[in-house]
């Protein structure tokens, strides 16, 4: 049985509960504070050690009452694809689908290569620098990190390397029937967590609802989002286009290139074997 | 044009000098494999200096381009992890497996010269049947194609754009690397009756990757201005472009259409391989640093190339 997250921009209120019991319960360390002036988002970004994010997308409307703002507040997460770019790249192992039908980082057996960061067509995955490696030294106590949760006695020696952080939809919770922290922190219900099925038909019967209500509500990763990636896990219902919320509007699965990557690099050798042969052996003589 | 707040949309490589230096350096051995192959089994005496001197060069670039790799994971036994599965989808899991393979081809090869030099007993020759020196050339190939198609194949807009381009300039570059390599170590070894044929394949690498970046800049469009542009752009055009190959290109052609005295013309080989070398390093720098530039700007992310 498949699990995931459907999360509703018309209902979620900015509150950020989600973000704190996700830092709570994964023992996440904190970012560093970085006021950003974008409304009241000083999170900016999903990233290693952050996997819940609320946008704050601000919009202005004229009409006859004169000008009117609005926010459309949105929890962003890990998608949890289908085809997940992450899961394709890893060359140890480490990201597997989980028995929830979930991408899931195995922190022991990631090296922190970082292939999966910039294999991620929304940006979600990112690397947990090491204590004591690199600028961020001293910044994290990652000593702890899902150490007790996954009872691994070598996560913790692992994560002294760096290792590749996101949304593990709370593996651990579902293992012993818990609903993921963020969800169940979440006071509106605008993150609702089940089977991805019946969030599915959720989903469509309230956008048929917000639409006869004159709300321009839409879906987003319910069903294949193109690009090879599928449908999404974890899916949201939009009130503006995909760019308000920082969601690529044509995302693309990035190992549908290789084949033709390999194929002009084996046609650029071909070419220069052959040239190479008539410089090096094409005078006759070859023995 | 709606975004927000001009935020990133994409997360960057951290990948930095150490991986670039395994992918200049990947390319150099790939080129080494073709030379060891074009210069296997003939009997003029250059031929076979060039022969030896590609195959013990290959083999110490394949013993100390693993370290450099393994040295970005900041704890270096954790490269065993790769070598927990082999995964066709990926290009990182496959380019390790291909640099393990080369490595024992070349470390094979490289046995059968000192076999053959009575270094070591010319017994030993029997772990390097002749078939090793075309999987050599094979798996070289491969070790300098297999970076441009992982790169290209991830979400950074840039190098997705490039998934035809990029592998194969990528080659190019490491096989004119490769030749000037064999040029200078031809030098050192005095080796000189060899020198012209292997600028003549460096030309030809060179003029095939300028043809695929220009058509790649041609055809990229905006998605490409991080490599071309700004500061990247500058450093690209004047160690790469002009300094990497169309000067060393000219140096070549003139050393191939005029005879010069002895001594000059030993400078300008020289002048002509050190600054292809220059040039394949700064490019594959190139290609990472606009990668970043190009993770940041998510007008181009919103739209992913296909």
């Amino acid at each position: 049985m498949a699990t995931g997250f459907f999360t509703d921009a018309t209902l979620c209120i900015g509150c950020k509960a989600c973000e704190v019991a996700c830092k709570q319960w994964n023992e996440l360390p904190s970012d560093g504070f970085e006021f950003t002036g974008n409304s009241y988002d000083n999170t900016s970004q999903l990233s290693g050690t952050t996997w819940r994010h609320v946008d704050f997308v601000e919009r202005e409307s004229i009409d006859e009452s004169g000008i009117t703002a609005s926010w459309s507040m949105l929890s962003d997460v890990c998608k949890h694809c289908t085809n997940a770019g992450c899961l394709e790249a890893c060359p140890t192992g480490a990201i597997v689908r989980n028995e929830f039908g979930s991408v899931f980082v195995q922190p022991d057996i990631c090296n922190g290569c970082g292939y999966c960061v910039v294999s991620c067509p929304f940006g979600v995955i990112d690397l947990i620098e090491a204590v004591g490696n690199g600028d961020d030294a001293g910044k994290y106590a990652l000593a702890t990190l899902h150490e007790d949760r996954l009872n691994d006695r070598k996560t913790a020696v692992q994560a002294t390397g760096g290792v590749a952080g996101k949304c593990t939809l709370c593996y651990d919770r579902q293992r012993i029937g818990m609903v993921p922290a963020c969800a169940k922190a979440c006071p509106t219900e605008s993150i609702q967590f089940g089977e991805i099925e019946e969030l599915r038909e959720r989903a469509k019967h309230r956008v048929e609802t917000l639409l006869e209500r004159g709300v321009d509500a839409r879906l987003y990763g319910a069903d294949d989002v193109g690009g090879g990636i599928g449908a999404l896990n974890a899916f949201f219902l939009l009130t503006d286009s995909p760019e308000a919320y920082n969601l690529p509007v044509e995302p693309v699965l990035p190992s549908t290139r290789q084949a033709m990557g390999y194929a002009a690099a084996a046609a650029a050798a071909l070419a220069l074997a052959t040239v190479g042969w008539a410089i090096f052996r094409g005078d006759g003589t070859d023995a | 044009m709606k975004s927000y707040y001009d935020r990133p949309l994409l997360k960057g490589p951290h990948w930095g000098s150490n991986v670039v230096t395994y992918l200049f350096l990947g390319g150099i051995m790939g080129g080494l494999g073709l030379i060891s192959l074009l210069s296997d089994d003939r009997p003029e005496p250059e031929m076979k200096k060039l022969r030896k001197a590609t195959r013990y060069t290959a083999f110490a670039l394949a013993a100390i381009n693993p370290p450099i790799l393994i040295s970005h994971l900041g704890r270096p036994e954790r490269f065993l992890n790769m070598l927990r599965i082999v995964k066709f989808k990926s290009p990182m899991s496959l380019g390790v497996w291909g640099l393990v393979l080369y490595s024992g081809a070349a470390g094979a090869n490289a046995l059968r010269e000192l076999a053959d030099d009575g270094v070591v007993p010319r017994m030993l020759r029997f772990v390097a049947p002749s078939a090793t020196v075309p999987i050599q050339a094979l798996l070289g190939a491969f070790m300098a194609g297999y970076t441009g198609v992982l790169i290209s194949a991830t979400a950074i807009p840039l190098w997705a754009a490039g998934k035809r381009h990029i592998p194969a300039f990528s080659v190019c570059s490491g096989a004119a690397s490769a030749s000037a390599l064999a040029t200078l170590l031809s030098t050192l070894q005095g080796n000189h009756d060899v020198i012209p044929r292997l600028e003549r394949l460096e030309m030809a690498a060179a003029a095939l990757e300028i043809a695929l970046v220009a058509d790649f800049r041609k055809r990229g469009g905006a998605v490409t201005a991080p490599l071309f542009e700004g500061r990247v752009g500058k450093r690209l055009r004047d160690f790469t472009i002009i300094g990497g190959i169309v000067v060393p290109f000219a140096l070549n052609a003139i050393g191939g259409a005029f005879k010069l005295p002895k001594s000059i013309d030993a400078l300008r080989s020289i002048a002509a391989s050190t600054l292809t070398l220059v040039g394949g390093y700064v490019l594959r720098e190139s290609l990472i640093e606009a990668g970043k530039l190009s993770a940041n700007d998510p007008h181009v992310a919103f739209r992913q190339p296909s």
